[in-house]
């Protein structure tokens, strides 16, 4: 067989692929009552929030769930024909990234809902915004630590942490975004010498997860440990005896970031440029920051509400306590992210 | 009947089949060809490569070694000897296939780690940790091609050895391994591939591999581009692979001179030993499988369960049995393909099969890329036609995944069809044709009965493989389509370990009938020859 017959039969091939595919039922990706809801997100309150949503609106949600690069590249690969009329991510840096492909449009409609937000907390045009806060925060062991040791992340680099802290690996987006977040507010060279302090300071190289990383100075591996607020709270509100013994042996400390105050990430959401389903998807961002949905954060994942005045009940999040935020945009976590990971190369942080 | 398949010629559809599930490969390559050059690699040249190249050789030679010493013995013990248990072994022992490695990755570390319930063993880290944590995840590839081989093989050579003097252990080293070889290196070469692709347990245990600096350039900085050529070094470390092993092949080509096999009769073993043999095949599955997912659902005591798991489970069913399926089929073609030795031919067939070799997610990025672009392409051909645009091939159907699956796993379906055609000598060929029969009766009467061990074990292979795939099922599937695997990992990378339990569960569960159904139907085939 030559190379043109089968180039033919290959093409050949490809065309009756696709017009099996296109004689698919297609669902109803669009029309009056529906949203189509592309989010990196993937948590119990989240089936709330969409229920919450279909009950308030009458709009039915469709939902697909992928890790946020790959959702980045479906809505591009799909370019004009794509059906995402809202895409959601669990941290600042993928939605800048999708920002940059030029994924979001504009919502005007967005504006007055969007003043009651942080001005830090959204991107500066509003092409997209935080809805709920994630803190990266210390946890250190209560007997073993006296908390007034240590009001900032730089305090870890101090020598005498040697050997006493946990910390999971680089390729976290959370250390990456924290990083980040030093490199914008302080400058590259400042990060990149407080990232090679804690590597030398580590306790162990990194492994596991955050809550493996309490796990371990519960377990005397370690004395403090660098991780987000809500897996310890997840701890004290653990319904297992032993994890809540650990929830109750560990505090937290909201560490300053230089001058300013804690680190702290968002989930965020756009309105995608394509959005078959504009109207409705500009309802549903509206809803991500009603007080019924900040609550819904609070309560069953143990996030902060980005909406100040939202109420919720929560007793872990009120142990806590005040905490003052740092005022880096979470734009510049994204555009800085990069930079972040090269430091962590260079330091020989894993 | 006859007349009709005689015109029917393999060498085609292997090409075209080949060629299908080479193309989201080649549209990566093609990224990585034309997209634009940061100097990411440049950067971790000076800073992380080593330890990445470091950790992927000790992973996947771990990985490699740990795998062929568990699934080589386990093979020759259930297909030549008679022990207590034998025949729940035979199927129970492919089972931690059905575990994803991350899972398997989570619970034993969880088990391990300090402070945790076995925290007297070493904790299960880094790249030896991994290492074992594929050989014993992934021995079953080794352990069902072996078996396969080992049971199919004719009994000449070994008795042959017996005879001269050999005592069954070295008749074994030198005669009957020998023979298999061409099944355990492609056991073997299933194993490497996973390992160098895995993500998720390399970067929880704590060794980064090289596809931990490829997903970096993807996640951490957007270069795409990068990430396409990282992925294409580990294709080509993939290939040497395939030739080093092939070259080997080579040499140690061998043919019954007469066509004739005379099947092996098993050996019964006495009490003692057999209760050793049972123990022997009750570790791998205990050690990959019944310990950490035992880990994982005693977390799950304390844990809510909020998703319908009876749904996905239906829906991990019907993509998984579709795609077995289909790669059966096309496993078989590209097979053809090889055997055919036409160079067009056999460079798809092993460009196909090279794609398993690289992270999961890229593989869907592939799909991705080449779906868009054809879509694109559809759309203006269809406008200028017809005024309005082609519908939308990612719509809500399951073929697009069914695609992206068989491009995937196509090594998986390959690898069996090839080493079970294998055993058809050309002698069997020439004198078929001798007889009359053209290439498609020779095919269908010759071959079929031959090949349909490993068509099925090809099938069973990729049906296990879809049931846990991750990336190309999430960003794929139509909307609201939820399976098991995507739930279990849902819950499991929001360390949320207890929830993720059941759903892992269910996927050992679902695969269980199929496992048992065809471990029956080689046996009896064998049985029947």
């Amino acid at each position: 067989m030559t190379f043109a017959t089968a180039c033919k039969s290959l093409l050949v091939g490809l065309v009756s692929f696709s017009a099996l595919s296109a004689c698919n039922p297609s669902g109803s990706s669009s029309g009056e009552g529906v949203v189509n809801v592309y989010t990196a997100r993937h948590y119990a309150s989240d089936d709330a929030l969409y229920e919450a949503f279909t009950e308030h609106t009458g709009i039915e949600v469709n939902v697909i769930e992928a890790p946020g690069d790959l959702l980045i590249e479906r809505v591009r690969a799909d370019g004009d024909r794509s059906q995402a009329d809202v895409v959601i991510t669990v941290d600042a840096g993928r939605l800048w990234r999708a920002d940059e492909a030029g994924l979001f449009q504009p919502a005007p409609e967005l504006e007055g809902v969007l003043a009651n937000v942080p001005a830090n907390l959204r991107q500066p045009d509003g092409d997209w915004f935080g809805f709920s806060k994630r803190v990266r925060v210390i946890a250190y062991a209560k007997d073993r630590v006296d908390p007034s040791e240590i009001s900032s992340f730089e305090d870890l680099t101090d020598p005498q942490w040697r050997g006493r802290i946990c910390v999971r690996s680089s390729n976290n987006v959370y250390n990456q975004s924290l990083l980040a977040a030093m490199v914008a507010q302080d400058g590259a060279e400042a990060a990149e010498a407080w990232a090679r302090g804690i590597v030398e300071n580590m306790a162990r190289p990194p492994q596991g997860g955050d809550t493996d990383q309490i796990r371990a100075v519960a377990a005397r591996e370690c004395d403090v440990a660098i991780i987000n607020h809500y897996y310890l709270a997840r701890f004290m509100r653990s319904e297992n005896p032993g994890d809540h013994e650990i929830g109750e042996e560990i505090g937290v400390i909201f560490a300053d970031l230089g001058d300013g105050g804690a680190h702290v990430n968002v989930s965020g959401a756009g309105l995608a440029a394509n959005a078959p389903n504009r109207e409705n998807a500009i309802e549903f961002l509206e809803f991500l920051l009603s007080d019924d949905s900040q609550r819904i954060f609070a309560e069953l994942t143990n996030e902060y509400p980005v909406i100040p005045s939202a109420a919720y009940d929560n007793d872990v999040l009120d142990a806590f306590g005040d905490f003052s935020s740092d005022d880096v945009n979470v734009d510049e976590l994204g555009a800085n992210a990069g930079e972040a990971q090269r430091i962590f190369d260079r330091v020989g942080w894993p | 009947m006859i007349a009709g398949r005689a015109q029917f010629n393999p060498v085609r559809p292997a090409l075209v089949a080949a060629l299908i599930c080479a193309a989201p490969l080649l549209a990566v390559a093609a990224l990585g060809v034309f997209g634009p050059w940061t100097d990411y690699m440049a950067h971790i040249a000076r800073t992380r490569l080593p330890a990445y190249l470091g950790h992927t050789a000790m992973v996947t030679g771990v990985a490699a070694v740990s795998a062929g010493l568990i699934g080589v013995p386990l093979a020759w013990l259930v297909a030549r000897y008679r022990f207590f248990a034998r025949s729940v072994f035979e199927w129970l022992l492919a089972l931690p296939l059905a575990a994803p490695a991350y899972a398997s990755a989570y619970g034993w570390y969880d088990l391990t780690q300090p402070g945790g319930p076995a925290d007297l063993l070493p904790t299960v880290r880094g790249p030896i940790g991994a290492g074992l944590i594929f050989g014993f995840a992934l021995y079953p590839y080794v352990y069902l091609l072996a078996r396969e081989a080992f049971a199919g093989q004719s009994a000449d050579a070994y008795e042959a050895a017996r005879t001269l003097g050999a005592r069954p252990r070295s008749a074994f080293l030198r005669a009957a391994i020998p023979m298999a070889r061409p099944a355990i290196a492609a056991g073997l070469a299933l194993v490497v591939m996973e390992s160098l692709a895995d993500y998720g347990a390399v970067v929880h245990l704590g060794a980064p591999t090289l596809s931990v600096g490829l997903i970096r350039a993807w996640a951490g900085e957007g270069a795409i581009a990068d990430a396409a050529r990282l992925a294409l070094i580990l294709v080509m470390i993939a290939f040497v692979l395939f030739a080093l092993e092939r070259s080997q092949r080579q040499r140690a080509r061998q043919t019954s001179a007469s066509g004739r096999r005379r099947p092996p009769r098993r050996v019964d073993l006495d009490p003692v030993r057999g209760a050793v043999a049972a123990l022997f095949c009750l570790s791998p599955v205990l050690i990959g499988l019944v310990i950490p997912l035992g880990r994982l659902t005693y977390l799950a005591f304390h844990a809510p369960m909020a998703r319908d798991l009876f749904q996905a489970a239906s829906h991990s069913l019907t993509l998984a049995i579709l795609s077995g399926l289909a790669a059966a089929a096309i496993g078989l073609f590209c097979a053809y393909a090889l055997r055919s030795k036409k160079p067009v031919a056999v460079a798809a067939a092993r460009l196909a099969g090279l794609g398993y070799a690289v992270p999961g997610s890229v593989a869907a990025l592939g799909v991705l890329v080449l779906l868009g672009g054809l879509q694109s392409g559809l759309d203006d051909a269809w406008t200028r036609l017809t005024g309005v645009q082609f519908p939308l091939l990612l719509s809500g159907g399951v073929l697009a995944l069914i695609f992206a699956y068989q491009s995937r796993f196509a090594a998986a379906a390959i690898g069996p069809s090839e080493s079970a055609l294998q055993r058809v000598t050309p002698t069997l060929d020439m004198a078929a044709r001798t007889l009359g029969a053209g290439p498609g009766e020779t095919a269908w009467r010759v071959h079929r009965p031959m090949v349909m061990s490993g068509s099925l074990l090809a099938a069973l292979l990729v049906f296990v493989e879809v049931l846990k795939e991750l990336p190309a099922t999430m960003i794929l599937r139509p909307f609201n389509y939820d399976t098991l695997a995507v739930i279990a990992n849902n819950y499991a990378s929001d360390e949320r370990l207890g929830e993720a339990a059941l759903p892992a569960l269910l996927i050992t569960l679902v695969a269980l009938p199929p496992m048992i159904w065809i471990a029956r139907r080689i046996t009896r085939q064998e049985d029947a020859k």
